[in-house]
């Protein structure tokens, strides 16, 4: 007998939630909710399989607002804990939310080891480079010489970036997006579920009540095109409102240069690998600030790596079949016994 | 002229710390105390007293620059709530275990795991019983105001550097979030003189000197127990403080401590008004536990209530005081709720009084 089954397509409705989403108005993580709830049927994973989990802080609130399982932990601690999912039910499609404070701070150990072991479970690191949940004190990524509640004369510690950790700790995905760009993040998200590994992907969001405009340098209306480049794979490194400038290596260095001028042709502007393991230019890349160069956007990083849950998982069948003993009476029946007369 | 404030409790905790000579507090915010490192970033302490104010990334870290600072003799102090005080245990049990004098504030939120952000007393266990690894123990004091929390702060700082033990103050969010008068001391210049066992540095007329809390030899590592044990008797014997209210000629008695104890006391006025014989007990160092005044008050009482915002911890000690003597009964409010006078008159009506 034939049944006839109608393929339902998913939509972005199917992940909202008719909760209240208790960000304060204004605040960066509503674009970037919605953007995951836009992104997650494009990726053609089962809905029943997306968790989300998080650790704790503004943005840790993030698995209260979508329609899948959620896991809000442990300050911290979400990238252990989603390791553990990961490990222990590699059909589940895992996303971890964290922010400056969860993931740079407490969680810091954590996170480079996620990395390290190139765990696939997606990250999306909001970035407001403050602590907003307890109120306006200072983070690891809050930049040098910022005044907050906790640094009244200005902080005395140099800011991480992310995505210098992320190259330190062999990272296989790196990203950044901007909570401005709803259309980037979706783009950028459903490469992040493809990439078979750790991805992590860095959102540049705006605290509008104890960071306001924090990012406005990266993201303001009139200076974006000017101070921002998207980095696509296989594409040249050229941004600009005239998209007339672009990125060239000179020597050990990259510079930012016009086209036409001091005889630089497109041909010398530099074509964005995002593939390639060698992470030299994607460091560069992610290291390049205001104001002499533009913030670098999108996938900067997507090479193939060895996943560790495959890899543990290949060891599990490996050691079954090389192993004598196939079940518990065997085991009780092996080495040395005896008989009782 | 006295030196009279209104502050929240978060905020006199932080100016006595700098009243008290501190050297340094370590931090990391977390509800309902980030107001202690916030008000001390406020202040320069640097610039009254030369204190240091450092926020760390986490309470690991946290506890662990107390453990350095502690090393080298110094006054130093930390504040968190119950989830920042989990993450330290493991750093207080190794700064007990080596012998090092530090102030560790508890400003008890609801639990368990992160909970509210509203006050309880859940932590009471944890501090008194331990909560690290390992045969230690912490003096423990409970402000029940804004001005205790001023007061306690150096002597808990004199406590522990005269027994060289971590002393905790173990107050809740109510406590640190309300606003009251605070009378302050004169301010004590900093220590310029370090103790001997301090990391100062080895000169060539000093022994070496490591700190440590290792020690493999078992028969050595029980030696170093005893000695512990010893300076925990000394302890009891000396340092027992708490507060009797309204009990001269009772028949009842309310035990609690901390903000409980603030209510408990409007408790025993309204029952004084009603004709009931109630007296309040409250315990201020947790521990050393007040047993034996306790216990010489049984056999002319007819029953103990004991009240806590918690599933009843303080409850487990009262119970060994009274030793099987008289029936204890409890009263308790969990998970960021605070009881009401009026509701502790009832229980104390109806668990207690209503039984004879």
């Amino acid at each position: 007998m034939n049944i006839e089954t109608e393929e339902l397509e998913l939509s972005y409705k199917d992940y909202k939630l008719d909760q209240p989403v208790k960000w304060c108005p204004g605040c960066g993580g509503h674009a970037v909710l919605s953007a995951v709830q836009k992104a997650l049927p494009e990726t053609g994973i089962e809905k029943e399989k997306v968790v989300f989990v998080s650790g704790i802080g503004c943005s840790s609130r993030f698995p209260y607002y979508i329609n899948t399982y959620g896991f809000h932990s442990l300050h911290g601690r979400g990238a252990a804990i989603a390791s553990g999912i990961k490990v222990a039910n590699p059909n589940l499609s895992v996303w971890l939310v964290t922010g400056d404070g969860d993931s740079m701070a407490i969680g810091g150990n954590h996170f480079i080891h996620i990395l390290r072991r190139n765990i696939n479970v997606n990250i999306l690191l909001f970035n407001n480079k403050i602590y907003g949940l307890t109120k306006g004190q200072y983070s690891p990524t809050t930049p040098l010489g910022s005044i907050t509640k906790t640094s009244p004369d200005g902080t005395i510690e140099s800011p991480f970036l992310p995505g210098e950790l992320a190259m330190g700790a062999q990272g296989t995905f790196y990203a950044r997006v901007v909570d401005t760009d709803p259309k980037m993040i979706k783009d950028v998200l459903v490469e992040a579920a493809n990439h078979k590994g750790t991805s992590l992907v860095e959102i540049l969001q705006n605290c509008i009540i104890f960071n306001n405009q924090v990012h406005s340098e990266i993201t303001g209306k009139e200076v974006r095109e000017d101070n921002q480049i998207y980095l696509e794979h296989g594409k040249p490194m050229i941004f600009g409102k005239n998209r007339d400038k672009g990125i060239i290596q000179v020597g050990q260095k990259f510079l930012v240069a016009k086209i036409g001028e001091n005889g630089v042709r497109k041909e010398d502007i530099l074509i964005h690998d995002a593939h390639n393991p060698d992470d030299t230019r994607h460091y560069m890349l992610s290291r390049m600030s205001l104001p002499d160069y533009p913030v670098a956007m999108g996938v900067i990083r997507a090479c193939k790596s060895n996943v560790y849950e495959d890899m543990l998982h290949k060891q599990i069948s490996l050691s079954k079949t090389r192993e004598k003993v196939k079940n518990v009476n065997e085991l009780l029946k092996s080495g040395n016994v005896f008989n009782i007369q | 002229m006295k030196d009279i404030r209104l502050m929240k409790g978060n905020e006199a905790i932080a100016e006595a710390a700098i009243r008290a000579g501190a050297d340094a507090y370590f931090g990391y915010p977390i509800t309902p105390q980030s107001e202690v490192l916030e008000y001390l970033m406020s202040q320069k302490p640097e610039e009254r007293t030369g204190m240091i104010v450092l926020q760390a990334e986490s309470e690991v870290a946290v506890i662990n620059m107390i453990y350095g600072g502690a090393g080298c003799g110094k006054k130093v102090m930390t504040s968190s709530s119950g989830p920042g005080i989990s993450l330290m245990q493991e750093g207080i049990s190794y700064i007990a275990g080596a012998e090092l004098p530090c102030v560790i504030v508890n400003i008890e939120r609801g639990g368990p795991g992160l909970g509210t952000i509203q006050p309880s007393q859940a932590d009471y266990l944890q501090a008194v019983k331990g909560g690290g690894h390992g045969d230690y123990k912490l003096i423990v004091l409970a402000p029940a105001s804004v001005q205790e929390m001023a007061d306690f702060l150096s002597i808990a700082f004199n406590l522990a550097f005269k027994y060289r033990n971590p002393v905790m103050i173990l107050s809740d969010g109510a406590i640190g979030q309300m606003m009251e008068k605070v009378e302050f001391s004169k301010q004590i210049p900093r220590n310029k003189i370090m103790p001997e066992w301090a990391t100062t540095g080895k000169t060539p007329d000093r022994e070496k000197n490591i700190i440590t809390s290792i020690i493999l030899d078992p028969e050595k590592q029980e030696i170093h127990n005893q000695k512990l044990q010893k300076k925990y008797r000394e302890i009891e014997k000396n340092e027992v403080r708490f507060e009797k209210i309204l009990c001269d000629d009772i028949e009842y008695l309310i035990i609690a401590f901390g903000t409980c104890s603030r209510v408990c006391q409007k408790s025993v006025q309204i029952a004084h008004e009603k004709g009931i014989k109630v007296g309040l007990i409250r315990p201020i160092t947790l521990y050393p536990f007040p047993y034996h005044e306790i216990n010489k008050m049984t056999d002319r009482l007819k029953g103990i209530l004991t009240v806590e915002m918690n599933a009843g911890q303080m409850l487990e000690d009262v119970r060994l005081a009274v030793n099987g003597k008289l029936k204890v009964e409890f009263h308790g409010r969990m998970g960021g709720m605070i009881p009401t006078p009026e509701e502790v008159l009832d229980a104390l009506e109806q668990k207690i009084i209503q039984r004879k």
